[in-house]
Parts: structure tokens; sequence; C-alpha cells
């Protein structure tokens, strides 16, 4: 290590020092210092460790944790960047935070990382393996369009040619160009190649890459994932290493399922937490954890699948979902639809820049299917409550059951009095927020940190 | 008498990435409370558009990659789209479909495709630079307001023939520059007003439905159903 290198690792390690112990933080700030002093300071941190890039639009952050926890029944230490700070200097505070490998041996990092941000940490790591999860639209104000996003990522996946790429199958863009690198496909393979339709006329990224006509599928499992092929020039579906042969049972709080033959639950809902875990048996198949460890793996760590856990708000059971996009927001209606029981629905949108400040995407989000689910009232508000207002207006919510509460203070203190047990919340990230810290002023969330 | 509304949804498989199809749900949510029925169908690639088949089309706006292919398919339509433009049936039209109703536009790499040049418009590129944000203009003939949101590279310069859907008050619009927004010819109307402009803005909705409902049923005075329809927007 170069003695700048030296002098960066210990500034940021003394400042994450400091933040943590008098200021209650610390994610990305000790990350700043350092990189201001050596921006190469990451590749030095890196040498002792074998990298795995965890990227993709949606799923990050839980196919980042399963795989740690599948890893977890193989190695003693993995380390991650469990704070969802997946930008460079997220990543340097991770390696800063972390103990040395012991000396002549390498340690194992899985880093959930920005789609834009994955060239330079190549630039800085060499990974020695890639996970991709899918390409959807997301703020745009962002980043841009999904070719432009995936280039973006095998621009960096470039850089590391050796690197094996563990992609999911079932998306068409992931076929769409030649890489260097040894690739392995996962995906869904629970219904057989008979069917010929093609996506709902709104969904993204129906072209064929090869010849630009629409692209066909056999099945779909959701938005433009599937069993893909093109009627016109016969690209298609490439064969899938690693496929879930089943599903069994699908809640909003548990799914089961088959891969490769062997029967696998998670304690969460939604097929695209389906295939999250199935992205964490492939690379864990890669790496030589067998099937029983990663059923083992998959079950013994509840506290993964925290982003839906659920609250105790005065005897309701209240679960809040981030909602960001149209295909996150149709899985979750999706999820909905798999409850059992009567619930109250809450919306509640806001538009500042970690929500995306436009809010248009939310007239692509299939909420015409809530009327007909069995959702005794429902409640919308936020800083943009007049926009998703007037989207269950147009959706078919009846006005009876439909009230309007911009302040997120009064819809809190709404749910006590909620005509049903359960209740989802949807919520923007900034929204989400709020209300989890109005919980927590409210003593309904404990134990939090700031 | 019963009335209905045939709603084109031009590319709707390929042209919907802001929420365009919000257009067509607002329609249809503004046409019940009179009783109106409103039906839409998805016209792409290689399909045929016949102009007498409908009352209504939304074009929406899309990414660059799929705007190129669109761009050369929409050739094909060129003769029955301006057939439906001239019998004054109205279409909304939004970013890369509004572009591409003009003479030309020039895209993200620089290369300049035609359009239909069924309005006189034509699009320059920027350079490394887009106007984001919200957006606030006001339609000289109406004294109407409409707000929305911009995101747009492309640089829109009006022709002859058409007019700007609105002075700009707050935002960018056409170009930057000279303070227009949109495009209007006749009952068509073109803007960079990202998704759903008729879902923000129920009274440009209400305008454009009965434009369609008078086009096609001009012997029919819609008075009466005019003062019934309640106005949203946000």
């Amino acid at each position: 290590m170069s003695f700048k290198s030296n002098l960066a690792t210990m500034a940021g390690k003394s400042s994450y020092w400091f933040l943590h112990n008098f200021m209650g933080g610390g994610s990305s700030l000790p990350g700043k210092i350092t990189t201001k002093i050596d921006p190469d300071v990451l590749h030095e941190m890196g040498k002792n460790y074998d990298v795995i890039i965890v990227s993709g639009t949606n799923g990050k952050t839980l196919t980042t944790a399963l795989i740690v926890q599948v890893l977890q029944e193989k190695y003693d230490k993995v380390l991650t960047n469990k704070t969802g700070s997946n930008m460079v200097q997220g990543i340097v505070s991770t390696f800063l935070e972390s103990s040395r490998p012991t000396a002549g041996k390498k340690g194992i990092a899985v880093l959930e990382v920005d789609e834009a941000n994955v060239k330079p940490i190549v630039e800085q790591l060499r990974p020695k393996m890639f996970v991709l999860t899918n390409i959807f639209r997301d703020q745009l104000d962002r980043y841009g369009e999904i070719y432009t996003t995936y280039q973006k990522i095998i621009d960096g996946i470039k850089l590391a040619p050796d690197a094996l790429v563990v992609a999911n199958g079932d998306e068409a863009i992931f076929n769409s160009k030649d890489l260097p690198n040894p690739q392995v496909y996962y995906g869904i393979k629970h219904q057989a190649a008979t069917d010929d339709r093609k996506a709902a006329p709104n969904t993204d990224g129906v072209l064929c890459p090869v010849c630009q006509h629409i692209i066909h599928f056999h099945y779909i499992t959701y938005a433009n994932l599937g069993d893909y092929f093109c009627p016109h020039c016969g690209f298609k579906r490439p064969d899938l290493k690693f496929s879930v042969n089943e599903i069994s049972a699908k809640t909003p709080t548990n799914s089961r399922f088959m891969i490769d033959g062997h029967a696998y639950q998670i304690e969460i809902g939604g097929t695209y937490n389906i295939y999250n875990a199935l992205a964490a048996y492939a690379v864990g198949r890669e790496v030589g954890i067998n099937p029983t460890q990663i059923k083992h793996a998959f079950e013994t760590n509840q506290r993964i699948f925290g982003r839906q856990e659920e609250i105790n708000v005065a005897g309701k059971e209240v679960t809040i979902i981030l909602v960001k996009n149209p295909v996150g927001t149709n899985q979750v209606i999706d999820l909905l639809a798999t409850e059992s029981e009567p619930f109250s629905f809450i919306g509640l949108l806001n538009a500042n820049y970690a929500d995306g400040i436009d809010t248009s995407w939310i007239w692509d989000g299939e909420f015409e299917r809530l009327p007909n689910m069995n959702i005794k009232q429902f409640e919308t508000g936020g800083k943009r409550y007049r926009d998703i207002t007037l989207r269950l207006q147009v959706a078919g919510v009846p006005a009876e059951q439909h009230r309007i509460q911009p302040d997120l203070e009064k819809v809190v203190a709404d749910i006590p009095n909620m005509p049903t047990k359960k209740v989802y919340i949807l919520a923007t990230y900034t929204a989400m927020m709020q209300v989890r810290a109005i919980l927590t002023k409210k003593g309904y969330i404990k134990g939090v940190k700031k | 008498m019963s009335f209905s509304i045939r709603v084109a949804h031009l590319y709707g498989d390929l042209m919907n990435t802001y929420g365009d199809i919000g257009n067509i749900l607002v329609l249809q949510f503004y046409a019940k409370q009179i009783g109106v029925t409103v039906t839409s169908k998805v016209v792409s690639l290689e399909e045929d558009f016949q102009a007498d088949a409908y009352d209504f089309a939304v074009f929406g706006g899309g990414q660059d990659f799929e705007q190129s292919i669109v761009a050369k398919d929409l050739q094909t339509k060129k003769k029955e789209l301006i057939k439906f433009i001239e019998q004054n049936k109205p279409l909304v039209a939004v970013c890369g479909g509004y572009q591409m109703l003009g003479k030309y536009y020039v895209d993200a790499e620089g290369r300049k495709l035609p359009g239909i040049s069924a309005m006189n418009h034509y699009t320059e590129q920027q350079h490394e630079h887009r106007f984001i944000g919200d957006i606030l203009i006001k339609n000289a003939a109406t004294g109407q307001e409409y707000h929305g949101f911009e995101n747009h590279q492309g640089v829109t310069y009006l022709g002859e023939n058409e007019h700007p859907l609105g002075k700009v008050l707050k935002g960018y619009g056409n170009n930057g520059t000279d303070g227009t927004e949109g495009a209007v010819y006749k009952n068509t109307t073109g803007t960079y007003f990202h998704g759903p402009i008729m879902a923000r803005n129920g009274n440009f909705a209400v305008h454009m439905m009965f434009q369609a409902l008078e086009t096609k049923y001009p012997d029919t005075d819609f008075t009466e159903m005019k003062n019934q329809v309640q106005i949203s927007g946000y």
C-alpha cells in the first residue's frame, strides 16, 4: 500500500470511528474523506478480497443479502455494504469499516453496486463475479434508458473479462450483447413452452435486440421477464443453468418453490423475490455450496427480509412497502392480490429527488386491479397526494371508500381507526422514511437507528 | 343515441415511457361520466392503421432506440395518419411522438431521422444537456393554463400553419429560447409535457374529448354534456 493510500485509509478510518462513536451514524462520509485523499484507495483495500458485484434495477439489496447469507454457509466472514451505500464512496466506507482479513488469506466481499457505478468500481476492484438482476425503467430523470443503463454495466464488466457473469436469463437485454466473459443464466421454467403471446401493451423492453421486431413469450413471469422468443429471427431465451421448476405457493409473506428439483421456502412474498433467491442459489452453486446448505441459508436469518416487516400499530398489522417504478409497483400489486384477508390500502406519493421528481410513472402501474381486491378502505397522501388520488379515482376506487389525507402525521393517526386488521402502505422513498420516523416517534417502531 | 370514441394507441407497446397510457385512462374516466364508450387498440410495427377506424389517437414518447425503429415504420402509416389529422380528428402526441409528426428530428447520437411532415416543426439536439423539470404554460386562445413535467434533449422549432399549445410561464418548452411549448395544428396537439398531460390537466382532457365527439357527431349539440363533466386534475 502506498504511503498516500495508507494515509487515506487512516484518515477515513478515524473519521468513521469519530462518526460512529460520537455522531451515531457514518455511512458515506468516511468514504468521501478517503477518496479525496487517494482515489486509488479502493484498489489497495480490495486486493485482499474476492469480490462479487450485484447490479441491476430492482432486487439488488435483497439479492445481495441472500448471497451473503448463502456464502456464510462456507465462509466465516463475508464483507458487504449492508446499508445500501452502493456508490463508490459508500463502498470505500464498507472496506474501511471492516477489519482486514487474516494475513495470507483472502476475504470475500459481496457488493451491491449502483448501475452507473459498476465501471468506476471495477476500475479499482477486480471482481470474480457479476450478478445481474434485471433492467427496468427506473426514474428516467436520473439515468436514462434501459439500453444506456445496461451499457453502463457492461462497460464495467468488460474491464474484468475473466469474471463470471451470472445473469437473469428471463431478461432479454442480458442476452443482447457479446461479452468476453464466461456467462451462466438463471431463470424460471415452471411452464411448458407451448403458448405464444405478447407482453401487455404498456411493457418496456419488448424489441428483439437482433432484428428489432416485437418479441413474443411462451410465458411471462412479470413485466417483460419470461420465456421469450422472436418469431421473426429465432432469437430466444438462452439455456438456463439454474432454474425454478415449480412455484408451489405464494402469499404476501411466504413463497415456496422448487429449484433444480429441491424445495425451498422464503419468508417473503412476490415473484421478484423468488428471482432474488434464485440468483443467490446460482451464486452459491457456482462457489461450491450445496442445495441443502442453501436451503439452510434461506431459512436461517429472517431479518434480511426487513423491507416488508410488519409493524403493530394499535393492534393493526401494518406493512410498509417501498414503490419507486411501475414494474416494482405492479409486483407489489401482484403481491396484494395474494392476500386472503380483507385489508386497507394506503398510497403515499412524494416527488423529492430520492423518490424521482417525475410522478408520470404512476399511470403505468396497474391500480385498476385494486377495486377488485378485498380492500375495505383506501387512503391517499403525501406531498403529491393529488396525483395519486386522481390515479386511484381513475382506477375506479369508489369515493365513499376513499379518504384523502395529505398530511402523513394524520395518515398515521388514521391507522387505528381503519376497518381491517391488515393495513398495507405503499410509499415512495421519502414518504416511507417520513412514515417510519412518525411511527418511531410514537413508539410503534422500537430500537431503530437514526 | 349512444356515443363512442375509438382510440388508436399508436405504438403503445414501444412508445409508452412516461405514463402516456394515462391519457387514455382519463379519457375513459371523463367519457364514462357522460355515458360515452371509449375503446382502445394498440397499432404497432407492421400493423395497418386506417384513419376511418378511429376517432382519437394517442402517440407517446419512447426511448431513443424504440423511437428510431418506430420512425421507420411510421412512414408506412404516413398517408393514413395525415388523412386522420386533416379530418380534424384529435391526436395527442407526446415527446417522441410529437417530434415524429414534424419534418425531422435529430436523435441523441446525432442521426437525422425523417418525420412524416404532418406538421411543420423540426427538432434539433442539444449537446449533452436536457431540459428537466416542472413546466407551466398558458394557452393564448382559451386562457387555460396547463402544467406538467418535461424531460427532453430535443429542441423543437415551430413551422408554418401551427401555433404553440401555450406560452411558457415556467420551464423551458419547445427549445428554451422562444417561449413556446408544444404545437397545435387543427385538432392535433404535440407537446413535451410528459406522459399523462391529460391526467394532470383535466381541462385539456375534456377539451380534447369534445373535439373528438364534435368531429364524429357534427349534428349533435354537446352543451349539456359539457356542463355535466366534473373536471379533475392535479
